[in-house]
């Protein structure tokens, strides 16, 4: 799966991705490759700028610590991040629901 | 960061364009993914390129950088003001008959070259992929919006105390955009929003580099 075809999801997987507790970027990188069996395709320096940006929205929150000398900056969910997380989600399982009906056949999403 | 050459070059290519608290942070994630491929069994040269080849190209992360920008943001929101403020003034200014009133050749001049520099300025700001130069174009582009704003609310209760109905609205829409950039700047101004000097400061000392803390 390549980046283009991420665009406007991206946000949502990092969320996903901070859900289970603090993470630093690069482990963000990792729980994404696994969660998906590595099927993303996205330049991983590109998650640095998208961090940040959840971050601006307060969506996330960003610290530094030091480990083994070196500096590295933690993300944790905010409550903020949190119910936009669940928004994203509710709104994703319609719109696959939605498009699973026509694509597939069967009953289409109750809309209520 | 210990590592074959092919990385140092390619963090000092973004340390170039990027703040160094930024570059720190990716630094921490190349040498992760160049240890992982390490660990893979590849040579240091290969994996310091795949690593490298993941990561993507510098231009490529520094555009992503300098679109979550605040003062990309801040510059965008500012220009989409535009043509309503102006709107008001001109409306303003043309009921008033400004053109009656006696004021030095200055004044005239003095605001609507300010304004063409000041739309340019945003402009870049807001269209730029290069980082840096977005962060001070976007700094200088919300003072200059700022500055406009106070001058025409002055200027026009100086030369024109009984203000009608097409002035008043010019000024509140005027306070307006000076409350939105006051908002607006804050993170612009506050090392470009994109990391807490404090804490950097408290490791590294008041340069933010490793080192400085000596």
């Amino acid at each position: 799966m390549r980046a283009e075809e991420l665009k406007g999801h991206l946000d949502a997987l990092l969320l996903a991705a901070l859900e289970a507790g603090p993470r630093h970027g690069y482990a963000v990188i990792e729980a994404l490759r696994q969660d998906t069996g590595g099927r993303l395709d996205l330049p991983t320096g590109t998650i640095y700028p998208a961090l940040r940006r959840l971050e601006q929205a307060g969506l996330i929150a960003g610290s530094w610590s030091v480990v083994a000398g070196r500096r590295r900056r933690c993300y944790r969910l905010t409550a903020t991040g949190q119910q936009t997380l669940a928004g994203r989600r509710a709104a994703w399982r319609e719109f696959a629901a939605t498009v699973s009906a026509v694509l597939e056949g069967g009953p289409c999403p109750d809309p209520a | 960061m210990p590592g074959p050459g092919l990385i140092t070059g390619y963090l000092d290519t973004l340390s170039g364009q990027l703040p160094w608290p930024v570059v720190e942070e990716l630094a921490d994630g190349l040498e992760e993914t160049y240890r992982r491929h390490l660990g893979l069994g590849l040579a240091p040269d290969a994996a310091a390129a795949v690593a490298i080849a993941e990561f993507g190209a510098p231009e490529l992360i520094t555009a992503e950088f300098a679109r979550a920008h605040p003062a990309r943001r801040a510059a965008r929101r500012l220009l989409a003001t535009g043509p309503v403020v102006g709107s008001c003034w001109a409306v303003a200014l043309i009921t008033s008959r400004a053109w009656t009133w006696p004021v030095p050749m200055a004044a005239d001049l003095v605001p609507g070259l300010a304004l063409v520099a000041v739309v340019a300025l945003l402009a870049f700001a807001a269209r730029s992929t290069r980082y840096r130069p977005i962060g001070r174009a976007g700094a200088a582009g919300c003072i200059g919006t700022a500055a406009l704003d106070a001058f025409m609310i002055i200027g026009v209760l100086a030369a024109d105390p009984a203000a009608r109905w097409a002035v008043a609205v010019a000024i509140t829409a005027s306070a307006a955009r000076l409350a939105l950039n006051v908002r607006l700047v804050r993170p612009v101004l506050a090392g470009n929003g994109l990391h807490d000097t404090g804490q950097a400061a408290a490791v590294f000392g008041e340069g933010g580099r490793p080192g400085d803390a000596a």
